[in-house]
């Protein structure tokens, strides 16, 4: 397996295989991001931020899936987080207990899942998806389950680790990966992809980190 | 490449029961029994909507306070009676759960945290519970994980738990979709209205040898998006068709060969249609189906492990159980609902499972000889 | 405030539309489908009950839904009719 492209986003800027794209600039930085990109998809306001986020790291991923062949069925989508859906959960709950109205347009997104579908029905892709609660980002995890994904059958993984729960855990980062680019040990995979997500959490972004991945 | 050759001639999985909770019993023997009374856990539950409506629900009466975590650690004691310690703690033993929403009484604190804290806790494992969370189709994904991690030798067992308890927050919010259903639940009729939410928890057993016990084979199984829409189910059924084709294709039997379906059943009017017309594309609508939730209604997370448990019961007693609620054709493509209890050898079953998020799941069941 | 504006207000509050501006959304532009707002059958619902809270109006044949609420202008001239 080989992990061909990645991004990662949070209120602080929007980047792609390392680089900054975008500096963050207001307090909306999804909108301002989707605004910047120019990306014509009025869906993108009915999200929640998590789908949102989503949405916009793999917008950021486009070039290299470009190449990619037979991706609307051999892609698998592998995503994890550790608050699950709890920011909507939290304002669907105010919906019947304060406004007296329980909102359909706010429960159909308490559920984490329903971000990979909004990636699906972007881009038409009728592969695998699969959606973790893990207590934080674990490199090792991922690998594990792009092997198995692999071994089934599957050609390429796009993976998430995306928390938008405020300041303390909000960051969405996403990677492409490949089984037949040349082949790299599972190891050496979770090793670069720890260290990928440690430079872009550390690297010219001041922020505040909950706990460094293992 | 050399690793993925030596998986190639992939280990055989078996499942075999660990626990059922459900208003209809407290193990698979009551619900054995119960079945073939059909008899169902929906109740009319006083003052349970939103508007005070007196909803159908199948709600287990003894739990109180923290329903989630006295159904999870009730179900867990039962896996420690009847499992030795030096199984449970095994490092070749992994536990995963499905779960839609766990613990919701404590929001805004992690509504996941008492589910790794009560497996902990009860199991004493090696290795921290591993949680998915992916809408309906989680049990039946959470099955077809642990078959991964079987096949590619990370663990030689998996202890698959399925858990989801009714709440406020359920409740209303399907309520707000106006998918619940007036009365109890009718899957695939003509008169059917809606869903009816239940609860339950479920445990399976995966094994890479066969045990003395009743077992059955897992053959294979597989995913697919809808890629149509995050609420509502597709139409022409093509993530179901391709699930089910993708599975079917993986586990190396003909299609001829399956037996009976357990399809997901959840008697909304969009959901049953689309069933019927994936089950119509794949060629499979003359097969005897039905859905469990006319006995359990749907228990979301746990929704793909009880019911995998309902199929092994099926295999285990060769009988179909009738799909309570159904009485006339209400699909566009008909489909051949199970309306009586029979006798049948099952060899091959099929389960599937659809959700929010466009999500469609299938896996396959083999009797063992 | 004038109707349609107070129309464009309550549907971003209620969708929770909260990165959009009543400026974002014009009188005559469809609301549902992929143009327009992009919306769907699960924001008609969220349609039916603010019509029912802010304005008392029920909608009892829910086959009229997408026609009302084709866009800001369909949903005042709608709104007018029926005050």
């Amino acid at each position: 397996m080989k992990i061909i492209s990645h991004s990662y986003l949070n209120r602080f800027g929007a980047f792609v295989n390392g680089d900054l794209i975008l500096s963050g600039q207001e307090d909306n930085f999804l909108k301002q991001y989707f605004v910047q990109l120019e990306i014509d998809y009025p869906k993108f306001y009915k999200m929640d931020s998590l789908s949102k986020s989503a949405f916009l790291g793999d917008f950021l991923l486009k070039n290299t899936l470009q190449n990619m062949v037979n991706i609307d069925e051999k892609l698998q989508l592998i995503f994890a987080n550790s608050t699950s859906s709890q920011q909507t959960d939290l304002k669907f709950i105010e919906s019947y207990t304060f406004k007296k109205n329980p909102s359909p347009s706010l429960f159909v997104y308490t559920l984490p899942n329903i971000l990979a579908g909004e990636i699906a029905i972007k881009h038409k892709w009728y592969g695998e998806n699969i959606f973790f609660i893990l207590t934080k980002f674990d490199s090792k995890f991922f690998i594990d389950q792009i092997e198995m994904s692999f071994l089934r059958g599957n050609e390429y993984c796009m993976c998430g680790w995306i928390e938008m729960n405020g300041l303390e855990e909000e960051e969405c980062f996403m990677f492409v990966v490949s089984k037949t680019v040349h082949w790299v040990e599972n190891q050496e995979a979770s090793n670069e992809l720890n260290q990928i997500l440690n430079n872009y959490r550390n690297n010219g972004i001041k922020r505040t980190i909950k706990s460094s991945n293992n | 490449m050399g690793k993925q050759a030596k998986l190639e001639g992939s280990l055989k999985c078996y499942l075999k029961y660990g626990a059922l909770i459900s208003p209809l019993g407290q193990n698979v023997q009551d619900h054995y029994t119960a079945f073939c009374d059909n008899k169902s856990g929906i109740n009319q539950e006083l003052g349970t909507g939103f508007n005070s409506e007196d909803l159908f629900l199948s709600k287990i009466k003894h739990l109180k306070n923290s329903r989630y975590n006295s159904l999870l650690e009730l179900a867990c004691k039962k896996i420690v009676e009847a499992y030795s310690s030096s199984f449970l703690q095994s490092e070749k033993t992994g536990i995963i759960v499905s779960t839609t929403k766990a613990n919701l009484e404590v929001l805004p604190s992690d509504t996941f945290a008492s589910t790794i804290s009560i497996i902990k806790n009860i199991l004493n494992p090696y290795h921290e519970p591993i949680i998915i969370s992916n809408a309906c189709i989680s049990g039946v994904i959470a099955i077809n994980t642990a078959a991964d991690y079987i096949r590619s030798s990370k663990f030689d067992q998996v202890i698959i738990i399925g858990i989801d308890v009714l709440s406020d927050f359920i409740v209303y919010g399907f309520q707000s979709l106006f998918a619940l259903s007036n009365e109890a639940c009718r899957p695939f009729d003509k008169n059917r209205k809606g869903i009816t939410l239940g609860e339950a928890c479920g445990i399976l057993i995966m094994k890479n040898t066969l045990d003395d016990d009743f077992s059955v084979e897992y053959l294979a199984g597989a995913t697919s998006n809808d890629a149509n829409h995050i609420s509502g189910p597709s139409r022409s059924g093509e993530g179901l068709f391709r699930a089910v084709t993708k599975a079917i294709e993986r586990s190396g039997v003909s299609k001829k060969e399956i037996d009976f379906i357990s399809s997901h059943g959840t008697a909304t009017l969009y959901n049953d249609e689309m069933e019927s017309v994936a089950l119509h594309r794949l060629e499979l609508n003359h097969i005897p189906t039905n859905s469990f939730k006319g006995y359990f209604g749907h228990t979301l997370g746990a929704a793909g492990i009880i019911e995998t448990i309902m199929c092994m019961v099926s295999m285990e007693k060769s009988v179909l159980f009738k799909s309570i609620g159904f009485s006339e054709v209400g699909t566009t493509e008909t489909l051949n609902i199970v309306s009586e209890n029979s006798n049948v050898d099952l060899e091959i079953v099929l389960k599937t499972a659809s959700g929010f998020g466009g999500g469609n799941a299938a896996l396959l069941l083999k009797q063992v000889k | 405030m004038e109707l349609k504006e107070q129309l464009k207000a309550q549907i971003i509050e209620q969708l929770n539309l909260e990165d959009l501006t009543t400026a974002d959304i014009k009188n005559d532009a469809p609301l549902f489908g992929d143009e327009g707002l992009g919306l769907d059958s699960i924001d008609a619902l969220e349609f039916i009950v603010l019509l029912d809270s802010e304005y008392s109006i029920k909608i009892d044949d829910p086959s009229l839904a997408r026609e009302i609420f084709y866009s800001i202008d369909s949903m005042a001239d709608f709104i007018e009719s029926n005050k």
